[in-house]
C-alpha cells in the first residue's frame, strides 16, 4: 500500500487524541474530510485503493477512543457501490459523507443512524440492494453502550435500487461480511489497547496498603495476561487483514477471537479498578458496553467458531 | 519476500523432498531408536548444510540471516521432520556462548566437535535455584592440581534439568566461586567433561514417561582453570549470552508445528462421531484461532527481531502465548478421546508436542509452562519490563521464624 501502516496510524492517532467519545458530528466530519470512509474503494472510482489493511488501522483508532457513528456501515454501503459498479453518482455522494447505512446484523437489524441516513443497504438472499430511508419504518433501539444509535428497519417490500443479485448477491454479501468483520475487529482491538492502557495507569496510580497496586504480582499477572492475549489477537489481525484470500469465515472467526479479548480486557479493567470502575462517571463501562455489543454485531463467537470448526475439520 | 528467500525456500523444500526422514514417529517407540533417529538426522543436516544456519559464516553451515533460518524452519516445520532435541543445546546454547566468550583455542577445540555430534547439556538449574537461579550453590574451588599442569576448580553439588545430560558429552556449568556481595557476582562459568571422574548423571522420570533431562551429581569433580569462559566472577554474564542464544525461532517453528498438528484433532473429532456435535465444532474454531494468533504473533517478533525493532519482554509474549495456546491444544484432544486417553499407550521418543497420544501430550505440556522460564516469570517481564509496571522490591526477607 502506497502509504504505510505506521504513516496511516500516525495520521490515525492524531485525528483522534486519546480524548473518549468525542462529538459525534466532529468526529464524523473529520472522518470524512480524511477520507477514511473511500480507504478500500480503488483510485479509479475516485477512492484512495488501500484495502483491508488501513481499514483496520482507521477502525481500531475509531475504537480506541470510542468514537460515535456510522463509520463501519457506512463503509459497507460504499463497499457495495463499489463493487457493484455503475453507481458512481451514489458511490460519490457516500464517500462524501452523507450518511448511507447498513445493518451491523442480519435482516436490517441494528442500523446505526439510521434515522440520519439518506439510504439503507438490504442483504437478502439473492439481492442486494440499496432503499432511500424516506417511507421506512424506524424503529430506535436503545441500547447499553451509548457510543452506538441502532434502529431496526422495516422495509415491507421495497426495492430500490438492485446492486447485486443470484450467486454475484451471494459473493458481495461475503465480501461485506468479511469486511464488517474486519472493522468490528479493529473496533474491538483499539478499545481493548485503550481499556488496557487505562488499567496499567490506574494501577500505577491508585495506592493501597501503602503502595501502587502495580506493585502486587497478582495483578501484575493478570495485566500480563492481558497484554499477551492482546498482542496475539493483533498479530493475527493484521496477519489476516494482510491476506487477500481470508474469507467471510476466516474473518468472522478472527473477530470473534477479537471480541473475546475485548470483553475479557473490559472485564478485567472494570475489575481491577475497583468500586470507581462501576460507576458511570468512570469510562471503564463504555468499554465493556461496546466489548459485548461488538460481541453480538456481525455474527457472535457461536456462529463464526463452529463455522471456523467445520473448516478446520474439513481441511 | 524476495526472490532469494523464495529459491532458498525452494532448495529446502526439494532437499527435504529426498533426506527427510519418512515415518519415523512409527519407529522412535524406544530411547535407543529415539537416540539413532537424532544422530542421524543432524548428520543428514549437516551434510546438507542446514543443521547451523544460525553460526557466524566462517563455520560450515552457518552465514544465514535470520530470515533465512526463518524459511528453513518453517520447512523443517511443514516437511514434519524430527525437532533436533539432542544437539539443540549444542548448536545454540553452548556455540553461541563459546563464540561470544570462548578464546581462539576454545572455539577450535569445541566447535567442529559439535558438528561431529558432540553433545552438550546445561547445568544450571538446581535444586534449590529455579526461577531464582542466581541462588545456586554449586561449589568451586581453586586449588593447584595434584597431577600437574595449571590450577583447577573442584566442584561439588547438584545440578537439575539438564536437558539431554544423561547423553550428553560436555556440559555449561554455572558454579558459585564466592559468598561476598550479591549473589549474582558471586558465579563462574565452567565447561565440564562429564566423563571427569565425580560426576554422576541421572536421568529424570517426566510425569508422561519420558526422560529429557537428568539430575547431574558432583562429588569433588576437577575441572581445569583453562576451561572457564570469562573470569572468575563474570559466570552470570556468560550466562545470558547461554539463555538468550535463542528467542524466536523455536517458538516459531513449534507453532508452525502446531498449526500442522491440527489435523489430528480432525481426526480424533471425525474418530468420535463428533463431526456435528457443534459444542465441539466451537471449541475447535476457538483453537484454530488461538493457534493462529500464536503463529503470527511468533511471526510478528521474528519481523521485528530482523528489523532492529524488538523490544524487552516481545520474547516473553511469544512464550506465554504459545504454552498457554499448547496447553488449550492437549486439552481439548485429551477431553475429545475421553476414557481412550485414559488408556495407558506407549509414548513416541521425541516426538513432538503433539503426538496424539493425548494424555502423554497433555502432561508433556506442561513443559513449556515451566521449563525456559516459567509462565509466571514471563508474566512478571512483560508487567515491569513491557508495560514498565514497578519492580518487586529485592530485598524481601522472612524474618527468621516468621514463615
Amino acid at each position: 500500500m502506497s502509504m504505510t501502516r505506521a504513516e496511516l496510524q500516525d495520521a490515525a492517532t492524531k485525528a483522534f487524541d486519546g480524548d473518549l467519545t468525542p462529538d459525534a458530528a466532529h468526529s464524523w466530519n473529520l472522518i470524512t474530510d480524511m477520507g477514511w470512509l473511500m480507504m478500500a474503494v480503488p483510485e479509479d472510482q475516485g477512492g484512495l485503493g488501500l484495502g483491508r489493511e488501513a481499514v483496520g488501522v482507521i477502525h481500531q483508532a475509531l475504537g480506541r477512543t470510542l468514537v460515535a457513528g456510522p463509520a463501519i456501515a457506512q463503509m459497507l454501503v460504499i463497499d457495495a457501490l463499489s463493487a457493484a459498479g455503475g453507481q458512481d453518482e451514489l458511490l460519490g455522494r457516500a464517500m462524501a459523507g452523507e450518511i448511507m447505512s447498513a445493518s451491523l446484523a442480519e435482516g436490517l437489524r441494528a442500523v446505526p443512524d439510521a434515522d440520519r441516513a439518506s439510504h439503507v443497504l438490504r442483504v437478502e438472499a439473492g439481492r442486494i440492494s440499496l432503499l432511500p430511508v424516506e417511507g421506512l419504518a424506524l424503529t430506535a433501539r436503545a441500547t447499553w453502550d451509548k457510543t452506538r444509535r441502532l434502529f431496526d428497519v422495516d422495509a415491507g417490500d421495497a426495492v430500490g435500487v438492485v446492486l447485486a443479485q443470484g450467486d454475484a448477491a451471494t459473493a458481495l454479501a461475503d465480501r461485506l461480511s468479511a469486511l464488517r468483520s474486519v472493522a468490528l475487529a479493529g473496533d474491538c482491538l483499539g478499545g481493548a489497547d485503550a481499556a488496557l492502557a487505562m488499567t496499567t495507569d490506574y494501577l500505577e496510580t491508585r495506592r493501597q496498603f501503602d503502595r501502587p497496586l502495580a506493585l502486587f504480582q497478582a495483578l501484575k499477572h493478570r495485566v500480563a495476561d492481558m497484554k499477551a492475549a492482546l498482542a496475539a489477537a493483533q498479530a493475527l489481525f493484521w496477519a489476516r487483514t494482510e491476506d487477500s484470500a481470508a474469507d467471510a469465515v476466516t474473518m468472522g472467526a478472527m473477530k470473534a477471537h477479537a471480541a473475546s479479548i475485548y470483553r475479557l480486557i473490559a472485564e478485567e479493567a472494570i475489575q481491577l479498578h475497583g468500586g470507581i470502575g462501576l460507576t458511570m462517571e468512570h469510562p471503564c463501562h463504555l468499554f465493556l458496553k461496546r466489548a459485548t455489543l461488538n460481541a453480538a454485531l456481525g455474527g457472535d463467537g457461536d456462529q463464526w467458531e463452529e463455522a471456523a470448526g467445520r473448516r478446520a475439520l474439513n481441511a | 519476500m524476495s526472490d532469494a528467500l523464495d529459491s532458498l525456500r525452494q532448495e529446502v523444500r526439494d532437499w527435504l523432498a529426498v533426506h527427510a526422514p519418512k515415518d519415523w514417529r512409527a519407529r522412535s517407540t524406544s530411547e535407543a531408536a529415539f537416540l539413532e533417529l537424532q544422530r542421524s538426522w543432524f548428520t543428514t543436516l549437516v551434510k546438507g548444510g542446514y543443521a547451523v544456519p544460525h553460526w557466524p559464516e566462517n563455520w560450515p553451515g552457518g552465514g544465514r540471516s535470520l530470515a533465512e533460518q526463518k524459511v528453513i524452519y518453517e520447512e523443517l516445520a511443514r516437511a514434519d521432520t524430527p525437532r533436533l532435541l539432542l544437539s539443540f543445546m549444542s548448536t545454540y546454547h553452548a556455540a553461541s556462548t563459546l563464540f561470544e566468550w570462548g578464546s581462539e583455542e576454545q572455539q577450535q577445540r569445541y566447535i567442529p566437535r559439535i558438528l561431529e555430534g558432540e553433545i552438550w547439556c546445561q547445568g544450571f538449574s538446581e535444586p534449590g535455584a529455579g526461577s531464582d537461579l542466581a541462588a545456586l550453590r554449586t561449589r568451586a574451588e581453586r586449588r593447584p592440581s595434584f597431577s600437574g599442569g595449571g590450577d583447577v576448580y573442584v566442584v561439588n553439588g547438584q545440578k537439575l534439568w539438564s536437558t539431554m545430560g544423561q547423553f550428553a558429552d560436555q556440559c555449561l556449568l554455572l558454579v558459585r566461586t564466592s559468598s561476598e556481595g550479591v549473589k549474582q557476582a558471586g558465579l563462574t562459568y565452567l565447561l565440564l567433561d562429564l566423563k571427569s571422574p565425580g560426576v554422576t548423571a541421572r536421568p529424570i522420570h517426566q510425569i508422561h514417561g519420558d526422560e529429557e533431562f537428568a539430575e547431574i551429581f558432583l562429588d569433588n569433580v576437577e575441572i581445569p582453570v583453562a576451561n572457564r569462559l570469562g573470569e572468575e566472577g563474570q559466570g552470570w554474564a556468560v550466562a545470558q549470552s547461554t539463555l538468550s542464544s535463542e528467542r524466536g525461532l523455536t517458538l516459531l517453528e513449534l507453532s508452525a508445528r502446531m498449526r500442522g498438528a491440527l489435523w489430528r484433532i480432525g481426526d480424533l473429532i471425525r474418530a468420535n462421531g463428533r463431526s456435528e456435535d457443534a459444542g465441539v465444532l466451537r471449541d475447535f474454531g476457538r483453537l484454530a484461532s488461538k493457534v493462529d494468533a500464536t503463529c503470527a504473533v511468533a511471526d510478528q517478533f521474528l519481523a521485528n527481531r530482523i528489523a532492529g525493532e524488538e523490544r524487552v519482554g516481545d520474547a516473553s509474549i511469544v512464550k506465554l502465548a504459545y504454552s498457554r495456546t499448547l496447553r488449550e491444544f492437549t486439552s481439548l484432544g485429551l477431553r475429545i478421546s475421553g476414557l481412550d486417553a485414559q488408556y495407558h499407550a506407549p509414548i513416541t521418543f521425541g516426538g513432538g508436542m503433539e503426538t496424539g497420544n493425548w494424555m502423554a501430550d497433555f502432561m508433556n505440556s506442561y513443559a513449556w509452562t515451566i521449563a525456559g522460564g516459567s509462565d509466571e516469570v514471563q508474566r512478571n517481564i512483560i508487567a515491569e519490563r513491557l508495560l514498565g509496571m514497578p519492580r518487586e522490591p529485592k530485598n524481601w526477607v522472612v524474618k527468621e521464624g516468621a514463615a
